[in-house]
């Protein structure tokens, strides 16, 4: 047997067999409990089969909320269907949260390169990384309201203090002597900041943002779970109510795509646009 | 080291041999005033007492409502309390056989729509309504809607979905929320706030709102699944005679009731008020062999339908059908999902149990 061995890789046929066996596996073992559980009782809706699933994604996909436009083509029907609906208002809110990931960033740069800053700054952040922001959610309600600026702000808070302390731990991560070195070259303090610094962590930083992108995700599940009226969440929240499970797992599956291609895209635009870095 | 092996083996063996051949059984409950008298019955051992007699086990477990719903569809527990409306869209929508054994209580008035700056029904089309939806929030706003003359504008009305463990801070911090659809004692929490009003409650709607104890059925019919129904009533009753009664034993009944969600006795009395409690069998068989069951019933179980909370594919609300004490179906008879039992009040009634 070569499995225990380092310097022995699987062949192409064994490496696509040994990597869909998992998934294999796992869809094997639910279409024989949907199928085990439906012999036993044919109304349940706790481990629906393959059919329920795909006509959940069907309803839930393509079509339309109001009745009236029932008869509209594909595109249409799509554009007034639930999902479509809840995939604007839960992208929207993720949108925003993950724009404001990038200030944050460069805040943790100037508290990583600028000792002033940083005393200002460091020590309260420290602390603040350290609040669980699901904890004061009543308090974020008294300060923003219910509306979307709370949801906003239950991601911000709960996020950003991660990715401004990594972002000055990898600026403070460059070597002291590339420093000296711009400054005898007669480069100004924000040159040295911006054209040596944050040049070179960048792609470290998109990465770190990247790796947070789960998080993002969780704090707005929460976010919408407590207080909505739309969004993919408030949708898992009330099916809930009625073990709706048929249209929860394509839910939950179609979550997790959005946020593999996510990941995809910002991994493909750092390799474009850092061709020299070879860390991912 | 081997003397020490046999030595606990032994000891589990022996531990475990008298428990093995009595069924176990457990009960889930949430808070809710009406069900907080499951912890004082487990605590106080009245349960212990009642399960010994009928040579069961009978172990207690708290939940948050929605898990402990989920857990009973799951089958991960034998008997659960909810209300009506649950018990016919979670356990009986997904096909599993439920048996109401004990009627508790109705919501008098537990349950309530609150708002702010005198508004009124015919004035809530477009604007926002905080409230834990499909469930019997939503079906209490609905009837006040219809029975104030404004049904043809529920559509309209705005439905902001908020968990319930946040809607009383943020409905009384946020100024801009002018409703809010909750249950006691957060309708207490939030009336005390500033210039709230209630304009509706389920005392206007009497016995529409039950709350139960519900036991699958099949459970039932395991053995020791009779005695274990017989158990849990007959511990139910000795409570209630406490509660309803005066002197000592009603104050430690109070006090445990308290307990249960870290309350205090007065304000349990508060919650009693608006709480119709069957205190004694004879209430309960009373209201279970009513006809007025039999039409609140049919309200709920057309709101669960319309709502779309028997499940998707679900034809009519006759596809999850009811049965009465009295033999009767709400329904196709072929697809009785959720049974109303007396059998047990009845024992209790007749001083059998």
């Amino acid at each position: 047997m070569s499995v225990w061995k380092i310097n022995t890789a699987p062949g192409r046929n064994m490496t696509w067999f040994l990597s869909w066996f998992l998934f294999a596996s796992g869809i094997t073992l639910y279409v024989y409990t949907a199928h085990k559980r439906h012999v036993e009782n044919p109304d349940d809706k706790v481990v629906p089969t393959l059919r329920q699933l795909t006509g959940g994604f069907y309803n839930a996909a393509f079509k339309p909320e109001a009745d009236d436009e029932a008869g509209a083509g594909l595109w249409q029907r799509v554009r007034g269907s639930m999902l479509w609906h809840d995939t604007m208002a839960s992208g929207r809110r993720f949108l925003i949260s993950f724009a404001l990931l990038f200030p944050a960033a460069v805040l943790g740069l100037h508290i990583g390169v600028f000792p002033y800053v940083g005393a200002f700054f460091m020590r309260f952040i420290l602390f603040f990384d350290k609040i669980i922001a699901l904890s004061v959610l009543p308090i974020l309600f008294i300060a923003f309201g219910i509306d979307e600026l709370s949801k906003i702000m239950l991601i911000v808070i709960g996020v950003t203090p991660t990715i401004i302390l990594d972002a000055c731990n990898l600026s403070k991560g460059v070597p002291k002597e590339q420093i000296v070195k711009g400054f005898t070259l007669g480069a100004g303090n924000f040159d040295i900041a911006y054209l040596v610094m944050l040049k070179q962590i960048f792609p470290r930083i998109l990465n770190s943002i990247r790796i947070n992108l789960k998080s993002v995700a969780l704090f707005l599940f929460a976010g919408e779970m407590i207080a909505s009226d739309d969004g993919l969440a408030y949708r898992i929240a009330l099916l809930r109510r009625h073990m709706g499970m048929d249209t929860i797992i394509p839910y939950v599956l179609w979550v997790a795509l959005l946020l593999f291609l996510v990941d995809l895209t910002m991994r493909f635009l750092n390799r474009r646009l850092h061709p020299w870095f070879r860390e991912i | 080291m081997r003397i020490a092996v046999v030595l606990s083996l032994a000891l589990i063996l022996c531990g475990r041999a008298p428990a093995a051949d009595k069924p176990s059984f457990t009960v889930g409950w949430s808070i809710y005033v009406g069900w907080n008298p499951y912890h004082y019955m487990d605590k106080s051992g009245i349960l212990k007492k009642w399960a010994e007699k009928y040579g069961v086990t009978i172990k207690v477990q708290r939940f948050d409502y929605a898990p402990s719903l989920e857990a009973f569809v799951a089958k991960s527990i034998d008997a659960c309390t909810m209300t009506n409306m649950e018990a016919l869209d979670m356990p009986a929508a997904a096909g599993v056989d439920t048996t109401a054994v004990i009627l508790g209580d109705y919501s008098n008035g537990n349950d309530a729509v609150l708002v702010r700056n005198g508004l009124t029904f015919d004035k809530l089309a477009g604007k926002k309504v905080m409230l834990v939806q499909k469930t019997v929030s939503e079906y209490l706003f609905e009837r006040g809607m219809t029975m104030n003359g404004a049904k043809d504008q529920i559509k309209r009305v705005r439905l902001v979905n908020t968990s319930d463990s946040d809607i009383a801070p943020a409905f009384l911090n946020n100024p801009d929320e002018e409703a809010v659809v909750t249950w006691k004692p957060l309708v207490s929490q939030i009336r005390k706030g500033k210039g709230i009003t209630t304009i509706f409650s389920s005392a206007q709607i009497p016995g529409e709102i039950l709350d139960l104890l519900v036991i699958r059925t099949d459970v039932l019919h395991r053995p020791g699944g009779q005695n274990f129904a017989k158990a849990v009533t007959g511990a139910w009753y000795e409570v209630m005679s406490q509660l309803s009664g005066t002197g000592p034993a009603k104050d430690k009944a109070l006090r445990g009731t308290a307990e249960a969600s870290e309350d205090t006795p007065d304000s349990i009395k508060e919650q009693l008020t608006t709480t119709h409690l069957f205190y004694t069998p004879q209430s309960s068989m009373q209201f279970l062999t009513s006809a007025e069951l039999k039409q609140k019933m049919d309200l709920v179980r057309q709101f669960c339908f319309t709502h779309g909370l028997l499940g998707e594919g679900t034809s009519g609300a006759d596809e999850v059908a009811v049965l009465y004490p009295d033999g009767a179906v709400q329904g196709k008879k072929d697809r009785v999902r959720l049974r109303f039992d007396t059998s047990y009040t009845q024992l209790a009634q007749e001083g059998k149990l």
